[in-house]
This record gives C-alpha cells, sequence and structure tokens, in this order.
C-alpha cells in the first residue's frame, strides 16, 4: 500500500479546493454545475452569506481554457434500499430504481463505479432480486452489491449469492480499501416460533417488529474483519459499506448493530475510516472516535427521524411531503479525497442537493455545516 | 434538431391559432388579432354590470382585505377608473399597436387564445399569456413568479422587447403625460402627476375587479345538487381521489382558484429541452444581477430565448426549481384553450393525457406526477367536472368550447399513451433501457 | 374484518368445560339417579370419558374422582388444553400476539375511580367496569395497529402500508389536528388526512369516516401519541 504523504492541514487543503473550484472549471456538465455552485455557495458562506446551501448562488466563471483543475481523489455514486416488489405489485418503487439509475447514467463524468447499499427487494422474493439485477444490469459503471435484511431472510441469502456473490468482501480501489459487510445477521427467533420463511422475511420487513433480534456483524465475520485488515497498514484510508449503521442509534427500529462496539474497536486503529450505511433511509452523520459514518437515501420510502438516539451530527433533511412520493428520497455521490477523506452529497430529489463535508465532520460540526432544517421530523 | 421541430410546431400552431380565431368571428379590427378596444370596453361593463368592484362576491372579506389587497394601493373608484383607462390604451406600447387588452382581450377569456403572445412588430414570445380573471387571487405573478404582486406585473410587459417594446418606464409615462385627461385622473387617483409606478397600480387596482367565481360548480357547492351534472360529480370526485388533481390545484372554500401558488415541473415539453445546458447559460448571464437588474434580465430572458423553459429556475437559482412553472388556476380554464405555459395543449382532454402518462420524463419532474391509470371515462368525467368552473357570464362561450373541443379530441389525441398510462411502460424505462424492455 | 371463528368459540368453549366438568363430579357423586343429567359419560374400567360441547375433545378421569370445585376446574382446563392443542390459532389471543410485534401503549389507568360515584348512571365504579374499560379501549387500538401494518387490509393496490413511513405511527403528529393541511388546500382533521394517505400513498381506497377501520386507525394513531400536549394548527 502506498502511503499518503501528508502536507497540509485539513483546513488548508480544503479551502485551496474550494479555490480551485471557483477558478479552474471549464465545461459545467450536470456534476460539475453542481459542485461549482456548492463551491461558489461556500465562497458565499465565507463571505458571511446566511444560508449558503439553500440556493445556487451566481457563478462568476472565468473564460474557458484550462481543463478541470485535478479532480481531488476520486467520486463513486450509491443506490441503495429499493425494497422492489414485483413490478405488476408496486410499479411506483420500480420507477423510483428506475430514476435513481437514469441519475446516476447521466452523470458526467461517470462515477468510478456505483455501491448498491442493500435492501433490493422487499420480501426477498426470487423474482424481486432479478428485477433488481435486471435494472442495476443498465448502470454505465461497475456496481459493487452489498445485502440488506429485506435481501436475506426469506431464504437467507441463497438467492443473493446466486446472482451476486458473497456477501462478505473487500477490494482496493486507487488508494482505498473497500470493505462490504453483511451486518444484518439477527439470532435465531423463527425457529422456536415455528415461523415459515416468509412468516420469518415478513417479521424482519416489519422495521418496527418487535419479534425479530437486533442486527449483528456477528463473531465469524468480526475475525473476518481482523484477519482482512491485518496487513492494511494504519493509514491506508477504509471505506466501510454496511447495511446496519455500524453504530447505536435506535433499538427499537434496528437503526442499530448489536456488536457495534466491537466492530468500531477493530477499525479504530486506522486513521481514516468512513462507513457509509444503508437501511436507516435518511441523510444521516455520525462521528465516533475517528470513525466517519454516512446514512445512504432510499429510493423507496424515507424513513423520519428515530425519537431519541439522533446523533448530534446530524443535520436533518426536511420532513417529506407524503404527496410526492420522491421527496425524501434520491441517490447520492460520495467524493473520496487523495487522503481518504470523505464528502457525501446527498441527490435529493426534487430538492436541492445537500453536501455533508469531511471539514463538517473533523471540525465537530463548526464549519461548512449542512443547511438548516426547516421542518424536522415530529 | 429538435429545438427547431418545436419551433416550427410553434409557429405552425401560432398560425393555425390565429386562423381559428379568425374564422371563429372573435377576431376583431384591432392589431394582433386583438377584439377592438371599445368593443373590449362594452363587453366588459356587460360583464360588471352587478358586480361591486370594491367587494367582490365569492370571496371571504378578510382574506379579500388582508390578504389580496394592496397596502398601498387601497382600491377606489378612482384608481379602477384610471386603470382601465390605461389597460384598454395601445399608447403604452412603443408603436402604439399594443395594449395591456391585446393580448389580454375581453372577449378572449382576459387572454389571446394563442400558445404564444405576440407583440409590436408581430414578434412572438415564449409563453402563453396568462388570463387576468381572478389573477389578483394569486400569490404572485407571471409562469415564474418573478413578480410579486399585480403592480410589478404591470410594469414589465411595456418594458420587454417582444410585447410592447418600450426601454424605459419614463418612455411610457411621456406616451400619455400630455393627456390632460390622464393628468385629471392620475390626480384624482392617487394625488399626484402620471408616473410609472402609478401606472403599475392603477392597473392593479382595475385587475382587482376582475373576479369570475360565479361558476355551476359554486352553486353546487352552495347547496344546489342539480346546478352540475352527475358526470361533473363523479369528475370532482376523481379531482379530489384518483386524479391526484387536488394535491396542486385543490379547490374548495379556503383555495377558490384551484392552484395551491406554488411551482412545479410537470413534464411539459421536458423532452425538447436540455435542462442542464439551459441552467448554465441561465446562471451565467445572471450572476451579476440583482434586484431590478435582475428582474429585468429574467424578464427579456424569460421571454426571448430557450432558457425561458427553466421557468422558476431563474428566479431562485434552486436546482429543485429547473423546469418548474407556477400551478395555474383552474377558474374559467375550459374556455381559456390552449393550456400550459407555452400552449401546447389544445385540449383539456390533451391536459388528462398528459398527466395520465406521468408527464414527460425528465430528470427534475415533480415527483407527484405519475402514471394515473384513468381509463376514457373517467377522462370523461373529469373534464366534464372542469368544464363546470366556468363562471356563467361565459356559458355560451363555455358550450362552444366544449362542443370544439370535443370535436377536436375526438379527431386527435397527441399526448395520449396508454402504456404509460396503464403503467405497462414506466417513466424511466425508456431513458434507462433505450426502449422498454423491462418485461 | 377478520376475527376467526374459532377464536369467537373459546369463550363459550371455556364455559361449556366448566359446567360439563362440574356436572360430571355431580353426577359421580350423586347417589341417586339423576336421570335428567345432560353429562355425556361412559364408564370404562373405573374411568369415565368427559366429552367436550364439541362433542370431539375427551378427556379420561377416574370414576370416583372427588367432586369438589378444584377438580372440576381441573377438568375443564384439562379438555381446554386438549381442544386448543388441536386448534392453536384460535388459542392465542390476538391482542398479546399484536402487542408482542408492535407494542401498543395501555390507555390510562382508571382504577382510582373504583369505589366512586353514585346514582344509576355513573353508579358505583367497580373493579370489573375499569377492566372491562380498559380492555376495550386497548383492543380497538391494538385493531388500529393491525390495519396499521397491514398493506392488504388498508387496500392498498401496491403492498404499502402506513408502517413504511411512520414506524410505530411515528411522524404522524396528531396532536397537530384540526390543522390547514397543504396538500389538501383546506383544513382537516386526523381522519382526513389519513384517508389522504390512504389515497395516494397507499394507493388504496379512502374509507367512510365511521369505518371500523378507520376508527381503529385513529385509536391506535393517538394511543401510540399518548401524552403529547395538544397543539392544533401547528405545521
Amino acid at each position: 500500500m502506498k502511503k499518503i504523504p501528508h502536507i497540509k492541514s485539513v483546513e488548508t487543503r480544503y479551502l485551496e479546493q474550494r479555490e480551485t473550484l471557483l477558478h479552474g472549471l471549464a465545461r459545467l456538465d450536470r456534476r460539475g454545475f453542481m459542485k461549482v455552485s456548492i463551491g461558489a455557495a461556500a465562497a458565499a458562506a465565507s463571505a458571511g452569506v446566511v444560508n449558503p446551501f439553500q440556493s445556487f448562488q451566481p457563478v462568476h466563471i472565468l473564460g474557458i481554457g484550462d481543463a478541470d483543475a485535478a479532480q481531488p481523489g476520486f467520486t463513486f455514486a450509491y443506490i441503495s434500499d429499493s425494497h422492489l416488489y414485483a413490478r405488476k405489485v408496486n410499479d411506483r418503487f420500480v420507477r423510483q430504481l428506475l430514476r435513481a439509475v437514469d441519475d446516476v447514467n447521466a452523470l458526467n463524468p461517470q462515477p468510478d463505479f456505483v455501491l448498491y447499499g442493500g435492501d433490493l427487494a422487499q420480501l426477498g422474493a426470487p423474482e424481486e432480486l432479478e428485477l433488481g439485477a435486471q435494472i442495476l444490469k443498465s448502470l454505465k459503471a461497475p456496481v459493487h452489491m452489498m445485502v440488506g435484511e429485506h435481501d436475506w431472510f426469506l431464504d437467507m441469502g441463497e438467492k443473493w449469492r446466486s446472482l451476486f456473490g458473497k456477501e462478505t468482501y473487500s477490494f482496493n480501489h486507487k488508494n482505498v480499501h473497500f470493505i462490504v459487510l453483511m451486518s444484518v445477521h439477527e439470532k435465531d427467533f423463527w425457529t422456536a416460533r415455528g415461523m415459515s420463511p416468509a412468516d420469518r422475511m415478513h417479521t424482519v420487513a416489519g422495521l418496527d417488529n418487535a419479534v425479530q433480534s437486533r442486527f449483528e456483524v456477528g463473531a465469524a465475520q468480526r475475525e473476518w474483519l481482523k484477519k482482512d485488515l491485518e496487513q492494511l497498514p494504519k493509514s491506508t484510508p477504509v471505506v466501510v459499506f454496511s447495511h446496519s449503521p455500524l453504530y447505536k442509534y435506535y433499538r427499537p427500529w434496528n437503526f442499530w448493530t448489536e456488536d457495534a462496539d466491537e466492530v468500531q474497536a477493530i477499525l479504530a486503529p486506522y486513521e481514516r475510516v468512513t462507513v457509509l450505511h444503508g437501511h436507516t433511509h435518511q441523510l444521516l452523520t455520525n462521528r465516533i472516535g475517528n470513525i466517519d459514518f454516512h446514512g445512504m437515501l432510499s429510493t423507496a420510502w424515507p424513513w423520519p427521524y428515530a425519537p431519541q438516539g439522533l446523533p448530534a451530527l446530524t443535520v436533518q433533511m426536511n420532513r417529506p411531503n407524503p404527496f410526492d412520493p420522491n421527496d425524501g428520497l434520491g441517490d447520492g455521490t460520495i467524493n473520496v479525497h487523495p487522503d481518504g477523506l470523505v464528502d457525501a452529497l446527498y441527490q435529493l430529489w426534487n430538492r436541492n442537493p445537500i453536501d455533508v463535508r469531511a471539514t463538517y465532520l473533523a471540525s465537530g460540526g463548526k464549519t461548512d455545516r449542512p443547511p438548516a432544517t426547516v421542518a424536522a421530523s415530529y | 434538431m429538435t429545438k427547431s421541430n418545436a419551433r416550427i410546431r410553434l409557429t405552425v400552431a401560432t398560425g393555425v391559432a390565429t386562423l381559428v380565431a379568425s374564422l371563429a368571428g372573435a377576431a376583431g379590427s384591432a392589431p394582433h388579432g386583438a377584439l377592438d378596444m371599445q368593443a373590449q370596453q362594452q363587453r366588459l361593463d356587460g360583464l360588471l354590470a352587478n358586480s361591486d368592484p370594491l367587494h367582490p362576491a365569492n370571496i371571504d372579506p378578510k382574506i379579500w382585505l388582508e390578504v389580496v389587497s394592496a397596502k398601498d394601493n387601497a382600491l377606489t373608484p378612482e384608481r379602477v377608473a384610471l386603470g382601465r383607462k390605461l389597460f384598454f390604451d395601445p399608447r403604452l406600447s412603443a408603436d402604439g399597436t399594443v395594449a395591456c387588452a391585446t393580448c389580454h382581450d375581453v372577449s378572449r377569456s382576459f387572454s389571446d387564445r394563442r400558445n404564444v403572445a405576440e407583440g409590436i412588430r408581430d414578434q412572438l414570445g415564449r409563453r402563453r399569456s396568462p388570463t387576468v380573471m381572478n389573477a389578483a387571487l394569486f400569490q404572485v405573478q407571471f409562469w415564474d413568479g418573478r413578480a410579486a404582486s399585480l403592480e410589478e406585473q404591470a410594469k414589465l410587459p411595456e418594458l420587454n422587447p417582444v410585447e410592447m417594446g418600450q426601454p424605459n418606464g419614463d418612455a411610457v409615462v411621456k406616451a400619455i403625460a400630455a393627456d390632460a385627461q390622464y393628468i385629471a385622473m392620475f390626480h384624482s387617483a392617487y394625488g399626484r402627476a402620471p408616473n410609472y409606478p402609478d401606472v403599475g397600480r392603477a392597473i392593479a387596482s382595475f385587475e382587482r375587479t376582475l373576479i369570475f367565481l360565479d361558476s355551476p360548480f359554486d352553486r353546487w357547492q352552495a347547496g344546489d345538487a342539480q346546478a352540475v351534472s352527475e358526470q361533473a360529480k363523479r369528475g370532482f370526485d376523481l379531482f379530489n381521489t384518483k386524479g391526484r388533481c387536488a394535491s396542486c390545484h385543490m379547490i374548495n372554500g379556503a383555495n377558490p382558484l384551484g392552484t395551491d401558488n406554488r411551482f412545479h415541473n410537470v413534464g411539459v415539453s421536458a423532452r425538447h429541452q436540455n435542462f442542464e445546458a439551459l441552467a448554465t447559460q441561465a446562471l451565467g448571464i445572471l450572476r451579476d444581477k440583482q434586484g431590478a437588474a435582475g428582474t429585468d434580465a429574467i424578464d427579456k430572458l424569460a421571454l426571448t430565448t430557450d432558457m425561458s423553459e427553466l421557468g422558476r429556475f431563474m428566479v431562485t437559482k434552486n436546482r429543485a426549481d429547473i423546469g418548474a412553472f407556477k400551478t395555474q388556476q383552474l377558474r374559467n380554464v375550459a374556455i381559456r384553450a390552449p393550456y400550459m405555459h407555452d400552449g401546447t395543449m389544445q385540449t383539456l382532454w390533451d391536459v388528462m393525457d398528459h398527466y395520465n402518462r406521468g408527464g414527460e420524463t425528465n430528470a427534475y419532474l415533480d415527483g407527484g406526477i405519475e402514471p394515473l391509470a384513468l381509463s376514457e371515462a373517467e377522462i370523461d368525467d373529469l373534464v366534464a367536472f372542469l368544464f363546470t368552473l366556468t363562471d356563467r357570464r361565459f356559458a355560451q362561450e363555455n358550450e362552444a368550447a366544449y362542443t370544439a373541443q370535443k370535436a377536436r379530441a375526438a379527431k386527435e389525441r397527441p399526448f395520449r399513451d396508454e402504456a404509460l398510462a396503464q403503467r405497462q411502460v414506466l417513466p424511466f424505462e425508456q431513458r434507462v433501457f433505450g426502449k422498454p424492455t423491462l418485461h | 374484518m377478520g376475527r376467526t371463528t374459532l377464536r369467537s368459540l373459546v369463550p363459550s368453549l371455556r364455559a361449556c368445560a366448566i359446567v360439563v366438568g362440574a356436572l360430571i363430579l355431580s353426577a359421580a357423586t350423586g347417589a341417586g339417579a339423576d336421570n335428567a343429567n345432560p353429562a355425556p359419560v361412559n364408564s370404562l374400567h373405573g374411568t369415565k370419558e368427559v366429552r367436550l360441547c364439541d362433542n370431539q375433545t375427551t378427556v379420561r378421569i377416574a370414576q370416583n374422582t372427588p367432586a369438589t370445585r378444584e377438580n372440576g376446574q381441573h377438568i375443564a382446563q384439562a379438555l381446554m388444553t386438549k381442544w386448543e392443542a388441536k386448534n392453536p390459532q384460535a388459542a392465542k389471543d390476538w391482542v398479546a400476539e399484536e402487542n408482542e410485534m408492535h407494542e401498543v401503549p395501555p390507555p390510562a389507568d382508571n382504577h382510582k375511580l373504583v369505589g366512586t360515584g353514585q346514582n344509576s348512571t355513573y353508579g358505583r365504579v367497580t373493579a370489573k367496569d375499569v377492566e372491562i374499560w380498559n380492555r376495550e379501549t386497548y383492543k380497538l387500538a391494538v385493531q388500529g395497529s393491525q390495519v396499521f401494518h397491514s398493506g392488504a387490509q388498508l387496500g392498498s393496490e401496491i403492498a404499502v402500508s402506513c408502517d413504511m413511513c411512520h414506524p410505530r405511527a411515528a411522524n404522524t403528529h396528531p396532536e397537530t389536528y384540526p390543522k390547514f393541511q397543504e396538500q389538501l388546500g383546506k383544513v382537516a382533521l386526523l381522519r382526513d388526512m389519513i384517508n389522504w394517505c390512504i389515497e395516494h400513498p397507499v394507493r388504496g381506497k379512502r374509507l367512510a369516516d365511521d369505518d371500523p377501520k378507520m376508527k381503529a386507525l385513529e385509536a391506535y394513531i393517538l394511543a401510540q401519541r399518548k401524552g403529547v400536549a395538544l397543539d392544533y394548527g401547528r405545521h
């Protein structure tokens, strides 16, 4: 693993990157257009303008000529939590996944890869998983899959494995080590009750169904994780994909990983760790020790914020409007800087995008705060 | 490419519209196809014969006084009279051919029955002329809400190069300042010499008298069960349920107009637009312009360039507003063809087809727009309901419009797409797969 | 809506079992013939078979089992256990079952009213009264939980249920009604918004205002928000 040179302070680096964005842009493609706007907004923020991320400020474009300044790091996109039923059962969820695929395919330039964040199917049925697989095939960028509980508990992962391969794996991309975990194991609650596979799946499918167990990574997988990280230099950036949050947010809704503390302990020695998780269907930001946590948006439906346990760093996205079945939903792009720090750009449908930057987390919430919430969850 | 096709379609459609208008006999002897100003005013007298201009019927008086009325422009008969005179006066335009009433013609539902308006020197704009009827009840004016009030709105078309073409407000005032009658009326209305802000105020005052909310629907809601047909009643029910219309076009005691005063991209003509390129272009032009200069710039871009299609985005610069236009009122909708911001839909059946199929897919489509799976009978019911929203003073025009639209819809339904409407093909499916292949 | 017929039999079967138990014992001890004895008894080597009124479930007891209340209850219980083993669905308390999945807060405790009251309408409140009030109120809320969590019961065409956006009725804020509901463009009560949600996100058919399901849904939503101060009109 190449050692990443540590040159400047985080703050200086980000200031410089903002300048680069403002002055170095040649083409304003869709993604670039937003980056510019956000950069401009950030500049406006530093000039004291209120609510800089609420709208795009007019951008001062300085001529054409030099190509895009060297993009820091790389970008990948995510789509998550589509909860597909068979098409004839629910067309709306299918349409929404198609919209996300359209969004990602329209990104210019294309992301390095796309992460699918789990819960592709709603009831783990083969036809649901196959429908999802077929739609995701039309993504132009390569896809890395991650499993969610809705995909798993009908047949304990059989169909998932046959379609997408192992549920736990790791890979390297550029200078970052990526780990994909199956973090939604549950202790057996179904055998004693004599449940059928369908019953078991229905139980797990209910977020608020108390009969199921709490999510966990499990001892076996924690061992695997330890081994996987063994040879990795501590300075290598690590990004963990997990369906459950890998921390403890709200137990009754399984916004929770039972062995989170153990998993965090295994990750703690590494200088730059980011966890990207699904399941929560909302904008979520947390930092525990040196680990940054970002929740992914869903394409199917938004969850409200839990009554307790909301991480202090999270600036809630606005309460979704139920008339718009796309509100509070979307997809996202993750910008990975060369030093492995991560900005999470939430591409909310029919809303302005929200960029949760590494500087925000690193500063403990003091700088680059996302736009204030107007209407919070009740 | 698609853009030139669109322009050709627009030109052809305009031509057809003009032809139809002249054949219909409503065309008159004023320039640009309007009815003669005198004749218009006579019609107006007839329409307003039984109404009290200062206290319109069918509106909660508290809302009228506190929400609708302007704080610095209390409604008086003098101001209404002055505004009326200005409204019908073509001298306000650069070549003396275009008055407000040219595009907001009393005999053409206070609009012009065109897909895009025609101004001085026969130049065409980019958007349909909204009706002045009930416009006082909107929270903002124009398709993109760039004018916060009627007063603001009334000061912009005079200065737009393709509408009335004056270089500035002073030129407008100069055109009328020598008229002794105007001088007297300005004095009695506002106590001062003619000036441009008062021109806006006076026209706004006149427009506040144009309230037309006395329709069969209102009579039905007030308790007359015979006022509308059973079909229309079914249509109203669909409007509030399966049709999903009510969430943007809610129409009830609190909202008589049938609008939520918000802006939505419902995917009209979206297939022709490269929104990203247009947005970039617009941001580049508008970057340094604030306040009045900004509004002025938007006014010009909105009516003379392709950036018109960005709608509300040019005003707010919010990505969420790309391609979004103000929810229009449904009052008297049946006599206000053609429909949508660019007038591309000729009949209410076309409008139903558009929504039934889930609009035109684009990356900024309002998420509330989705295929509705309405049947033909249900569409007929909805249209029947919409025809009950026409003020009784226009009953004859309403009948004629029903006959004309029905005949036209029987011949062609260009926006109809059963596969999309019945959800056999889904929005975005075509863009993702290139062709519908999901089955 | 579906209470299974088996479940509703349970109370009457229990009663039947108790009666049978009692009568058998009285027949056993009664020296003389009580020819009008209706209890079905067959003797077999010093035992007799006791049959439940479904005419299928039986237990065997010793011929000379003493006729105590306690033994009568044992026989009744034995019959019921056998019957429940054959009918596992009916045996479960649907309220407890629903509660195991989705805890529903219990209604207010009215026990301090026991023993109070005067005259006929608000006469002496007994412990039984309080139990019944509690149970019946709770049942409506729990029934609401069932409907709330079931796309099928809501009539959804797209298999969507309320709990998908509102786990345990989170974010339903019933305390803010009546209020001007933007999506309806007018002032709405809670049940207006419930119906609107049924029509649009759930894509089902709206319920009549007095539909038992609507009442149950309201009961559940209000139960979940127990203790929150009313604040009508809040957005």
